[in-house]
């Protein structure tokens, strides 16, 4: 069930009611949460649930193995059980399809007439996100990173716990499955934290994603012809929004539903588009993912170990997998290589830069703020643009300038529209047609306007720091009008972008 | 850290919240207007679901606005004994929805295919069918539950209506001008056409009473003159819609289903461009040969060839009515339903 729909409201308040407001023992509590996270992953399609129950087993039965066994031959056979099974669900619900199509286009490349029956998949929400988690409990257990769960429950609940079950943030094993073993449950600080946080995210994808701006998008990426330079800038900008106030915003009401059942998760989002440089950009950005994929993926292939161009290497392969597992597409894996370019570029400039400065520790993209290298200082400049603030705010604009070029094979259903598109928003096509309305581009403008910056003064800050200082009136008006707001736009429970991923 | 005063706070939204919402139903209640139902996916989708009903209990209905506004639910359920299932939709084609009908094994009802040239012979208008079929084909447990817990709230409160009173349209009523090339989209007024959870179409007294609100309609009509002034569909685009619609038709009466076309009435200058673009041997002639279908057009029967439609295109409520009425009573006589024995009171009209 969606968390932007009634269903959820009465589902949550029941179980809140059951988790706060019972002195049921806490094995029985973590029952509860545990089928009450069932019952909201099979609202959508109740069959998929058995997909979630083969990934559970796989990894509790083989984690415990994995950590026990000392043969390293077992182990790896060990290990390769649990990636085959894994992966192989991803793969065959995911990107079967991708596969057959490709393999069909290269069969006729080779001159054999190969014609496939177009497979009729339907992909399981989450089932990128949850196969992760568990993939990362393996692994762990893999490189004895920590030890094996014991309990079931506690494992069961750890891949399915709720807020997060569908998309994110992508939890750690150390990092849920110790809450289970104490009681937790909600005081009134956490259970009015969480509450504002919901209001907050819900704000963010039902306010601001789907009332103000998806339509502009959709049209703009809809479009069969070329748009006008100004629609298409619109429409990508509009984009650029509608995916952070979405995906952003489902984290956002993850973290508030699990503070109030007394649970902490991790940041997903830290004000991206206020990101100097594409390794910030990744510091900031879907957190949960890029440090997995750090952890599991760029460390495991020699991060920045081995020589500069390996380094090169694994960072382009950690990102174009990375676009990979956003979708079973080639536009995916092209806005996946583009955020590998940047952070390569990044890379080399600031090796040329300080090429003594190695001693970046093993991250996805080892990179500082890159002052001074998207900004010229030329002292012949006016002394406001030399102010570093002010540099910087111009670094952020470049970098979010750049980011938008990726969003548009990111959202683009091919690459006739993704070039259409490019086409368009470079002036190298005349008399494109006007899609947006003034009232679409009034809407765009000031959102966008306002999200940018708004990331760039909270860059620094959370919403959570940010009201620890405000007055509680303050903060109550401003809680008012975005539930006010969210009465008012009555936009019917669309899905959040990122189930499909 | 979290912060210290959100309990306080989150008590004073409480009340601030509550406080707004009374006092906007309120505000929205003396004002003069009342519950209307977002025309929506799923309120489709929920009268979608009951289409398996035998001829003798259901007859579904599909097509565009008319026959939303003109077959008054309330009458024919009275007068037929049977449910109306309506599954017309405004400003759309009924095509995809015939063509879904057909491919569902398991539908073999009676069918009333009401027909608006504009939209039936053509290629246009089929978004909104499209989407809600869809909708309709994955509609998930959640959005169900979901769909039963919003008819409670809708039910009560009036400004729970997306179309009239959400954010988005009070946006788009602001007077921002046109940007050459684009479209604002048509400005209805509230009072036109509220809709009931049986999804009838229905006119308010005032829109009624007010000739201004009928006279921003009949623009409404007219802009849309202007906008698609493609012409009328022909030749082999014509063809293969005809073909379309039999090869559908075909289908659901080999299941033993019926099929029954309607030309509901229009009137003034909307009803002479009709007849004018779709002359009627060239295309309700046609439709109704090719098919082999029966079919009722308003002008072959005196008793529903004279309406005034207030803003040319639809019926006003007390019409929609007699128009039912008249519209059972020829389709009995026709042996086309075996509804109840009728009474029929002498029906007045405009």
């Amino acid at each position: 069930m969606l968390f932007n729909s009634y269903t959820f409201i009465a589902f949550f308040i029941l179980l809140l009611l059951l988790h706060n407001k019972t002195s049921l023992p806490w094995h029985v509590k973590k029952f509860n949460l545990l089928l009450g996270s069932y019952i909201f992953y099979a609202a959508w399609n109740p069959p998929f649930i058995i997909l979630l129950w083969i990934s559970t087993a796989i990894d509790f039965i083989i984690g415990k193995k994995l950590f026990a066994e000392d043969n390293k031959t077992r182990r790896k056979v060990l290990l390769l059980i649990s990636l085959v099974g894994n992966l192989g669900m991803l793969g065959y619900f995911k990107y079967g399809g991708f596969l057959l199509e490709n393999f069909t286009i290269a069969m006729n490349a080779m001159g054999i007439d190969y014609h496939a029956a177009q497979p009729d998949i339907i992909l399981p929400v989450g089932i990128s996100f949850y196969t992760f988690q568990t993939l990362s409990y393996t692994l762990d257990m893999y490189y004895r990173k920590s030890e094996p769960e014991k309990s079931l429950l506690d494992f069961s609940l750890f891949v399915t716990f709720l807020p997060q079950l569908v998309a994110g943030p992508i939890v750690r094993p150390n990092q849920l499955i110790p809450q289970f073993k104490k009681p937790h449950t909600a005081n009134g600080q956490q259970l009015a934290t969480g509450l504002f946080l919901l209001t907050l995210g819900l704000f963010m994808k039902v306010g601001l994603a789907d009332s103000m701006l998806s339509k502009s998008a959709d049209s703009v990426f809809g479009a069969t012809n070329h748009v006008g330079s100004l629609d298409a800038w619109l429409g990508v900008l509009a984009f650029s929004g509608q995916i952070f106030f979405d995906f952003g915003g489902y984290s956002t009401c993850a973290i508030g539903i699990a503070y109030c059942l007394g649970f902490s998760l991790p940041d997903n989002f830290r004000y991206p588009y206020g990101a100097i440089g594409f390794s910030d950009f990744w510091r900031r950005w879907h957190i949960t993912l890029s440090t997995w994929l750090r952890d599991y993926l760029y460390i495991p292939l020699g991060g920045n170990r081995r020589g500069e161009l390996r380094t090169y290497t694994n960072l382009m392969t950690t990102m174009l997998l990375g676009g990979l597992w956003h979708g079973a597409s080639w536009t995916f894996v092209v806005w996946g290589g583009l955020h590998g370019t940047y952070l390569c570029i990044e890379r080399l400039l600031k090796t040329k830069k300080s090429p003594t400065d190695h001693s970046a520790t093993e991250q996805l993209n080892p990179m500082t703020p890159p002052e001074g290298m998207v900004t010229a200082t030329a002292s012949l400049a006016p002394a406001f643009f030399r102010k570093k603030s002010v540099q910087n705010f111009f670094a952020a604009l470049l970098t979010f300038f750049l980011v938008n070029i990726t969003w548009v094979f990111f959202r683009a259903q091919d690459f006739p529209t993704a070039g259409r598109l490019l086409e368009s928003m470079f002036g190298l096509v005349k008399n494109g047609s006007a899609i947006l309305t003034n009232l679409a581009i009034i809407k765009v403008s000031i959102v966008i306007s306002g999200m940018v910056l708004t990331h760039w003064f909270m860059r620094n800050t959370s919403v959570l720091k940010v009201a620890q200082h405000l007055k509680w009136w303050v903060i109550s008006i401003v809680w008012a009008a975005m539930l006010i707001f969210l009465l008012l736009t009555q936009e019917s429970s669309s899905s959040f972008i990122y189930f499909q991923f | 850290m979290l912060p210290q005063h959100l309990v306080k706070a989150g008590l004073l939204t409480l009340v601030l919240v509550i406080a707004f919402v009374m006092c906007w139903e309120f505000f929205l209640r003396q004002k003069g207007y009342s519950v209307s139902y977002d025309d929506n996916a799923a309120l489709w989708a929920d009268k979608r679901k009951a289409v398996y009903q035998p001829t003798d209990k259901a007859t579904v209905f599909i097509g565009s606005s008319r026959i939303k506004f003109d077959l008054d639910i309330p009458t024919w359920e009275k007068r037929t004994g049977q449910k109306a299932v309506q599954l017309a939709m405004v400003g759309s084609s009924p095509l995809p929805v015939l063509d879904h009908l057909a491919k569902d094994e398991n539908f073999h009802g009676r069918l009333v295919i009401s027909v608006t040239e504009g939209l039936f012979f053509s290629t246009r208008g089929r978004e909104m069918p499209s989407e809600f079929i869809a909708f309709y084909d994955d509609w998930t447990p959640s959005q169900k539950a979901s769909f039963q817990l919003n008819h409670l709230l809708e039910s009560k409160f009036v400004f729970l209506d997306k179309d009239n009173f959400s954010i988005n349209n009070y946006l788009s009523e602001l007077p921002i001008s046109e940007r050459p090339g684009t479209y604002n989209g048509p400005d209805f007024p509230w009072e036109f056409d509220k809709t009931s959870f049986e999804r009838q179409s229905l006119m308010d007294d005032r829109f009624m009473a007010d000739t201004n609100l009928q006279k921003q309609v009949q623009n409404v009509w007219a802009g849309f003159a202007k906008r698609f002034r493609g012409g009328p569909t022909t030749g082999k685009t014509l063809d293969s819609i005809m073909l379309a619609i039999k090869q559908s038709v075909d289908k659901i009466k080999a299941r033993g289903g019926e099929i029954i076309f309607v030309r509901p009435p229009s009137s003034g200058p909307y009803w002479q461009g009709e007849n004018k673009a779709f002359p009627r041997n060239v295309y309700w002639d046609k439709l109704l040969a090719i098919t082999k279908s029966p079919g009722i057009h308003f002008k072959d029967y005196p008793a529903i060839s004279n309406f005034v439609c207030p803003e040319f295109s639809h019926l006003s409520p007390k019409d929609a009515i007699v128009f039912t009425e008249h519209f059972v009573r020829i389709l009995n006589e026709k042996g086309l339903i075996s509804g109840k024995q009728m009474a029929l009171q002498t029906p007045h009209q405009n």
